[in-house]
């Protein structure tokens, strides 16, 4: 309505003044900390004369002695002044709460007052001085209740993983949709085109009222991405870099002591009867100096690997954008360019994009809208180095070439950082385009059309020397190729019409979702010559070159609607529907319905409550629906044959029919598991989810809290299932099993100052979300194990771990959370033979020094029988809390986050070169760490299992504007903010933020940040 | 007017997705039931498919873990039930869960599997109009043999099972019903052979059917009803036909074979060498009526062979030498997963050729010293000399026998009842043994068993002939020991699994 007025009065601009006793009236308009307020329309009172103040906040126009002069702004209280003089100056006060802040929802905007769902979001510039990595939605760690983001890889190009309320899906994907600016991306948090400066608002639906509108893609939660616009009359040149240099928060656990490392190395074989390593003689080839060797300094070399091949990790942005409006055009020109070098020498990875919007205003009534994304990336792959290879081993041998212990050591980081190539690169296009047609007062039609282009070339070569796989092969070169389309057409019908008390804003539309990737591989092997790596493929044997390509697509077809109603401004009404059909999901079933429903009160506008004015808002929501997870790869519902070849009377032909190998599992992956018969029934996973909220504000919305609580029950859940061996076929995938997640979420603010000059915020947000898995489908055909003391059902996933601990860590069990640990219980070390013996242990694992692992059913013996869940990779809950000041033109800000409650599954606990020392020996009893023995096969156990739970100082960071130092420059801002200052925990890894399923991978510590940025704005 | 010409150009640009809302997915890379069995070299693939299923390991090795494994001839490795789970239930005849045993459900899919795919070129042949009556005879012939073959596997190791007649196309064919009798399991493999036998004739290619070898399935059918039967073995004791029809049916198409063979209008007889029985390079000897089709150039198990492996000694992982008479090749290094039993080995006469020069306890160096002692007597039929020349690693051009010709003639002797056309003579005499004297028929038949034993030792054939002759206890010490029936020996349950998920069993 406001932008109607403001455009009503931006043409009467030019239209003379009025009459005689006229006064030129001028004056400023500024917000309550003093600084100018642009684009605001001041209007006498009752007549169509008005003005829109300049980009120093300044106005003039003719007016009458004792008219009412009424200034309105975006964001802004309206206020009036009676002219009594030709000086009017406004100081506007900031709407309250910014309850007319348009949140984007799925297919148009809500106010944020009206909002019926449990919809939270982040502006953009609050998070701009944290270091920028791949996806702007890194940043929202800790930012979003309910939301939990887990940045647990450190590396170039990683990307966070995002859970939205609890894990609803075990085979689909467990990652919210992508929107961006109407455009669903798709399900993931791969944001790497988007330029984070070119991001206003970051918002997250996360209730079934707000999701179900996305139908069968809406289940995990959507994330809806804004970006910039330029606001009417301005024209900016904006230029940000950040550089971001990052250091270890703590020291590598690795082996600085070459002599102990050697001696505690002896002392592992001989305690597994093996003959020690270190004695100086040759083993396998290999020569491993004695320990007075080392000691005494005869054996030459000593590296420190981490000065070899590590470095100072630099990421850069910079940032160069144009933007501006005039009546008909809204433009937005930007640039980016991303450099981000790992702290592994070489692990590089650089992005560049450019983005061009144009809005332009055909006529009053008819818009068009262009919004072009053009995005290159460059990555070469340089991180699968040791950096605890044997400090003992040089970098070169005495002929100068990479030192190899042996014929087969392939791990020498310089030969793999100087031989080995792996790099790929992508180019990305995105593309929309939207037509706006307002039809009448209150109907709007809109077209848009969505296109998304990508493509990445893979290059590889391993050298006949130094890899495992090039040795093998003599040399092996790869070049993959992949590309993929979305193309999305879209129409919606807006209708927004208010009569009496009445309003109802309501949306139907449909759109067609086409997906396409295409891929080839192709390998060549056996190289005579390898200088050109993989440059000339064709130079390898002809006779070994192994192809391949692959090709998939599909199709969704969506209708869609949703009402919004509105009484009286008191009581909000919202339903949506959606109508999905998919290619993907089996012919018996290729449609699917998702409504829901909302409802929200609005006690504060009630009689009742005019006379607590402290109380700015209260309002109740509640809303229930459904909606979906496709889950489904393409083709799962067609049958499949299998190739295979058959050795025929002398010469191998080939063979093709019904079934084909989808796994393999036994020693060595021997036996195969058959796929390929068809389910017609097949389809989407259902998510209901009932959420129950209260928004509760004080003081003119300087405290707030809002509130929700929710119960999510996923069902139909995607699960391969065993068919009857007499089929031909071992599984199939069906919809069986069922996912409940429970939770509260809590944000509270409080604007504790709010001055002119100075003002505090403080931000707290608690999220608990309880997960269980209700069911896993039928047990028989599931292939589910028993747990021979409980009863529980349960099978694992995950993929094995092969070194310490051995074996299967995570589980998903029928009433338990998902992923949680299954293993042994243990007691402590074992002190002495007989007590190995006595706990029902046999051989060597019940010997002193073991781990003493508990008999828990009490039958004698310590064997599979004595499992049971150890651990919840799972946060019992998680909370942060921001602060944020600003005293003049200084701002600063801390924010501390935290997981409480979760396990960590402490991988090579005892096996690293802080632990080896502690360990159990007959001078050194103690009831920590297991003696050393080489061959111990160690097992999944509680030794393994720690307490996840952290605190970090995530973000200190101090900004200081500079404002309009010169003409031309209308403000600079320059900022320093420090990111993983301090870590609280009691891990005793690097740092316990590790993925979902709750695994330590070494690696190497947290990098604390330290950035340094600069915006300044022309 | 301009807005109106730009939203109509807009609308019909948006709703172009409209019109085009097929939701039918078509299949891309793949072979699928929509795009494949359109021509006769589809189908022909698909005969291979049907072929290619009997050479996993998962089913060849069954072969051996099951039909060798559980009977007297040899041991179990220690901790070969690692590997092969089940496979140490099966050798110390520990029958408590065998319905969970995997080597058995292994061996039970892998026949469905290949079942699965001889109905898949049945199904689609008998409805193709691509496909011309001569290629159609010859590859339904084809494909039911290989459905009748596999369906006698079942039998023979579990007795009565779902009869799957049709290509498994939707969930609703999953769940098969059981054979109610053996008659009914009969006459359903029968009808399938003497369709082959129809539409097959007599031409020899290494791993594909043919007339002989129906002929040969079908009588080693009879004979293993009529001895089962008179043994008393259960479902065989109800089949309806008498015990004699039954040895007379066995004798009668055994005799098609050997009659063909004498006339010369097949290729088959009997191999006058031992030694050349089992020679790799000759793949397609006079015996070899129907083998396991598998070569060292092939990319995976299955397509190559291990099958040797399971059989020679470790020697520490290195390979050696063996030796045969006067000959010496070289032979790749084994698993020792089937040690011969000593009293298996002291079984065979001391000059019984096939003891002297089909087996030896030494391992040799390239010059014919000894270079080590097995700790167990091994068998020299599978061995691959090109395997270790050509470095091929452990991939072995072994190819076991599926059915050959000294099968027939015995199965013919024995249905007969005496030494017709003195076939057990010929193979005695091979064997450098005399002929037996005259007894009675049912000695006789005895004496034959027993000869197949020798004969036969190694080729995963010991088992059912113990079975059909009741004699599972008799013969093999640990199944003795293991306190089991001779009723509880006959065949092996049905997996649980089959059980839990056909929802008509």
């Amino acid at each position: 309505m406001r932008k109607l007025l403001t455009i009503a009065f931006m043409l009467s601009l030019f239209i003379p003044g009025l009459s005689a006793q006229t006064l030129k009236i001028t004056g400023t308009v500024k917000d309550e900390a003093g600084t100018p307020v642009v684009g605001a329309a001041i209007i006498v009172e009752g007549t169509s004369n008005g003005v829109l103040s300049d980009s120093k906040g300044v106005f003039s126009l003719n007016a009458k002695m004792g008219q009412n002069l009424v200034c309105s702004c975006m964001g802004f209280l309206n206020s009036t002044l009676k002219v009594d003089s030709d000086r009017a100056d406004f100081t506007l006060k900031e709407d309250v709460q910014m309850l007319e802040q348009t949140i984007v929802v799925g297919y148009g905007g809500v106010k944020k007052g009206d909002l019926t769902g449990s919809v939270a979001n982040v502006k953009m510039d609050k998070l701009a001085a944290i270091p920028n990595t791949n996806s702007a939605i890194s940043n929202l760690e800790g930012r979003i209740a309910g939301v939990q983001i887990i940045n647990s890889g450190q590396g170039p190009a990683s990307d966070p993983k995002v859970i939205i309320r609890g894990f609803s899906s075990i085979n689909g994907t467990q990652s919210p949709l992508v929107v961006v600016d109407g455009f669903p991306l798709g399900e993931g948090s791969d944001l790497k085109q988007i330029n984070p400066a070119d991001i206003v608002d970051l918002v997250v639906l996360k209730d079934a009222s707000s999701t179900s509108i996305y139908g069968s893609r809406g289940a995990n939660g959507v994330i809806m991405v804004t970006t910039k616009r330029a606001e009417k009359g301005t024209s900016h040149i904006n230029f940000s870099q950040q550089t971001v240099v990052s250091q270890f928060n703590s020291k590598l656990n690795i082996w600085r002591d070459a002599a102990l490392m050697a001696q505690l190395g002896n002392e592992s074989r001989s305690n597994a009867g093996q003959n020690p390593l270190y004695v100086g003689k040759k083993d396998n080839g290999v020569y491993y100096p004695s320990v007075s060797e080392i000691e005494s300094g005869t054996w030459p070399y000593y590296t420190k690997w981490d000065n070899i091949i590590m470095r100072v990790p630099v990421t850069s942005t910079t940032s160069l954008g144009i933007s501006g409006a005039s009546d008909r055009v809204i433009y937005n020109l930007s640039a980016v360019y991303y450099n981000d070098k790992g702290v592994y020498i070489k692990d590089n990875y650089q992005k560049f994009s450019v983005k061009l919007d144009v809005d332009y205003k055909y006529s009053e009534n008819f818009s068009i809208r262009s919004s072009n994304i053009i995005y290159r990336d460059w990555r070469n792959v340089n991180n699968s180095m040791d950096v605890g290879r044997n400090p003992l081993w040089p970098v070169y041998d005495d002929n100068g070439d990479y030192y190899r212990a042996s014929e087969t050591d392939y791990g020498n980081p310089m030969a793999l950082t100087d031989k080995v190539e792996n790099k790929n690169s992508g180019f990305d296009a995105i593309s929309f385009l939207q037509s706006t047609w307002k039809i009448t007062d209150w109907l709007t039609w809109t077209g848009q059309l969505n296109y998304k282009y990508g493509a990445t070339v893979t290059d590889k070569y391993n050298p006949k020397v130094y890899t495992e796989d090039g040795t093998f092969n003599n040399g092996h070169a790869y070049i993959g190729n992949w590309l993929g389309q979305t193309m999305i057409p879209e129409t919606y019908l807006t209708y927004d019409h208010a009569f009496g008390k009445h309003r109802i804003n309501a949306v139907g539309g449909y759109s067609y979702d086409y997906d396409m990737a295409r891929s080839s591989e192709l390998n060549s092997y056996d190289f005579v010559n390898e200088s050109l790596q993989n440059e000339n493929i064709g130079a390898g044997d002809p006779e070994k070159n192994v192809i391949s390509n692959g090709y998939s697509e599909s199709k969704l077809v969506s209708f869609y609607g949703k009402v919004n109603y509105s009484y009286d401004n008191r009581y909000l009404l919202t339903g949506t529907f959606r109508r999905d059909g998919s290619s993907k999901f089996g012919a018996n079933n290729k449609w699917a319905n998702f409504p829901s429903v909302a409802f929200a009160w609005k006690l504060h506008n009630e009689d009742f409550m005019k006379d607590v004015p402290e109380i700015s808002e209260a309002k109740i929501r509640v809303s229930y629906g459904l909606s979906g997870n496709q889950g489904i790869s393409p083709y799962q519902t067609l049958s499949q044959y299998g190739t295979e070849t058959y050795y025929d009377d002398g010469s191998w032909k080939t063979a093709i029919g019904p079934g084909y190998i989808i796994g393999y599992y036994g020693s060595n992956s021997r036996f195969k598991y058959w796929g390929g018969i068809p389910n017609k029934d097949l389809k989407w996973e259902t998510t209901s989810q009932f959420d129950l909220g209260l928004d509760f504000s004080m003081f003119e919305g300087r405290y707030g809290l809002t509130f929700d609580w929710y119960r999510k029950n996923t069902y139909d859940l995607l699960r391969e299932s065993y068919l009857s061996l007499s089929s031909g076929y071992d599984k199939m995938w069906v919809n069986d099993g069922d996912v409940l997640n429970q939770g509260i979420e809590v944000t509270l603010n409080a604007n504790f100052i709010r001055t002119k000059d100075m003002n505090f915020n403080a931000t707290f947000i608690f999220s608990r979300n309880r997960n269980k898995v209700m069911s896993l489908g039928n047990a028989t055909a599931a292939g589910l194990n028993t747990d021979p003391n409980t009863g529980m059902q349960y099978e694992f996933t995950g993929s094995a771990l092969t070194y310490e601990p051995v074996g299967m860590v995570n589980i998903l069990a029928v009433g338990q959370p998902m992923y949680v640990f299954y293993g042994y219980k243990t007691d402590g070390i074992i002190q002495s033979d007989a007590e190995g013996i006595a706990a029902g242990l046999t051989g060597d694992e019940a010997k002193a020094g073991e781990i003493k692992y508990v008999d828990i059913n009490h039958d004698g013996v310590v064997d599979e029988k004595d499992r049971t869940v150890i651990g919840n990779p799972n946060p019992d809950f998680t909370a942060s809390l921001n602060l944020s000041f600003s005293y003049k033109k200084f701002d600063a800000s801390l924010f501390l986050n935290g997981v409480f409650g979760n396990d960590v599954l402490y991988q090579y606990g005892m096996t690293n070169a802080a632990a080896e020392p502690k360990r159990w020996t007959i001078d050194n009893p103690n009831n920590d760490y297991p003696s050393l023995r080489n061959n111990r096969q160690t097992k999944v156990s509680e030794w393994f299992v720690r307490d996840g739970s952290y605190v970090r100082i995530q973000e200190v960071n101090l900004g200081y504007n500079f404002g309009r130092l010169f003409d031309s420059i209308e403000n600079i801002k320059l900022y320093m903010n420090i990111s993983n200052l301090y870590t609280f925990t009691s891990f005793p890894g690097y740092d316990p933020e590790v993925g979902v399923d709750g695994i330590y991978w070494g690696g190497y510590p947290r990098f604390r940040k330290y950035s340094l940025g600069l915006n300044i704005t022309f | 007017m301009k807005t109106k010409v730009l939203n109509s150009i807009f609308i019909a640009l948006l709703t172009v997705g409209l019109a085009s809302c097929n939701l039918e997915e078509n299949p891309y890379g793949f072979y699928s039931d929509e795009n494949f069995y359109q021509t006769v070299d589809d189908a022909d693939a698909a005969l291979m498919y049907a072929y290619n299923a009997l050479t996993f390991l998962e089913y060849s090795r069954g072969i051996f873990y099951i039909g060798e494994c559980a009977s007297e001839t040899v041991d179990l490795k220690s901790g070969e039930d690692a590997n092969n789970p089940g496979s140490q239930a099966l050798d110390e005849w520990q029958i408590s869960d065998n319905a969970n045993n995997q080597t058995l459900q292994l061996y039970f899919k892998y026949c469905y599997i290949a079942i699965n795919r001889a109905n898949a070129v049945i199904y689609n042949v008998e409805n193709s109009t691509a496909i011309d009556s001569t290629d159609k005879r010859r590859l339904l012939g084809e494909a039911y043999f290989l459905r009748g073959y596999n369906y006698f596997n079942l039998v023979k190791v579990f007795g009565l099972v779902p009869i799957q007649k049709q290509m498994v196309q939707t969930i609703d064919q999953t769940s098969p019903n059981m054979a109610t009798s053996m008659d009914e399991m009969y006459d359903f493999m029968i009808g399938d052979l003497k369709y082959a036998e129809a539409n097959l004739t007599y031409t020899q290619k290494a791993g594909r059917a043919n007339k002989a070898a129906a002929e040969g399935m079908l009588a080693k059918l009879y004979l293993t009803a009529a001895s089962s039967k008179e043994s008393g073995v259960a479902y065989y004791s109800d089949m309806t036909e008498s015990v004699d029809t039954l040895y007379a049916d066995a004798a009668l198409y055994a005799k098609k074979v050997l009659d063909a063979s004498q006339s010369g209008e097949c290729p088959f007889g009997m191999s006058d060498s031992l030694k050349d029985i089992y020679d790799v390079t000759k793949p397609n000897g006079p015996e070899q009526v129907f083998i396991m089709s598998m070569d060292r150039t092939g990319q995976k198990e299955g397509n190559y062979s291990k099958i040797g492996m399971l059989f020679m000694p470790y020697n520490n992982g290195n390979n050696f030498y063996v030796k045969s008479g006067s000959s010496t090749w070289p032979s790749h290094y084994g698993y020792e997963v089937f040690p011969t039993t000593t009293a298996f080995y002291d079984s065979f006469a001391d000059i019984d050729r096939r003891k002297t020069e089909l087996m030896n306890t030494k391992m040799y160096n390239a010059d014919g010293s000894v270079e080590a002692t097995s700790a167990y007597p091994f068998t020299l039929k599978y061995t691959d000399p090109i395997q270790v020349t050509s470095s091929t690693g452990d991939k072995s051009s072994v190819k076991p026998y599926l059915l050959r010709f000294t099968d027939i003639a015995l199965t013919y002797v024995e249905a007969k009842g005496y030494d017709d056309g003195e076939w057990l003579a010929k193979v005695r005499e091979r064997a450098g043994l005399a002929p037996l004297g005259t007894m009675s028929k049912s000695d006789f038949r005895d004496a034959v068993v027993q000869e197949r034993a020798w004969e036969f030792a190694f080729e995963g054939q010991r088992l059912y002939d113990l079975r059909r002759k009741a004699m599972v206890t008799k013969k093999d010490s640990k199944a003795a020991a293991s306190g089991v029936t001779e009723a509880q020996a006959a065949f092996y349950p049905i997996p649980q699994r089959e059980i839990d998920l056909n929802s008509n069993l």
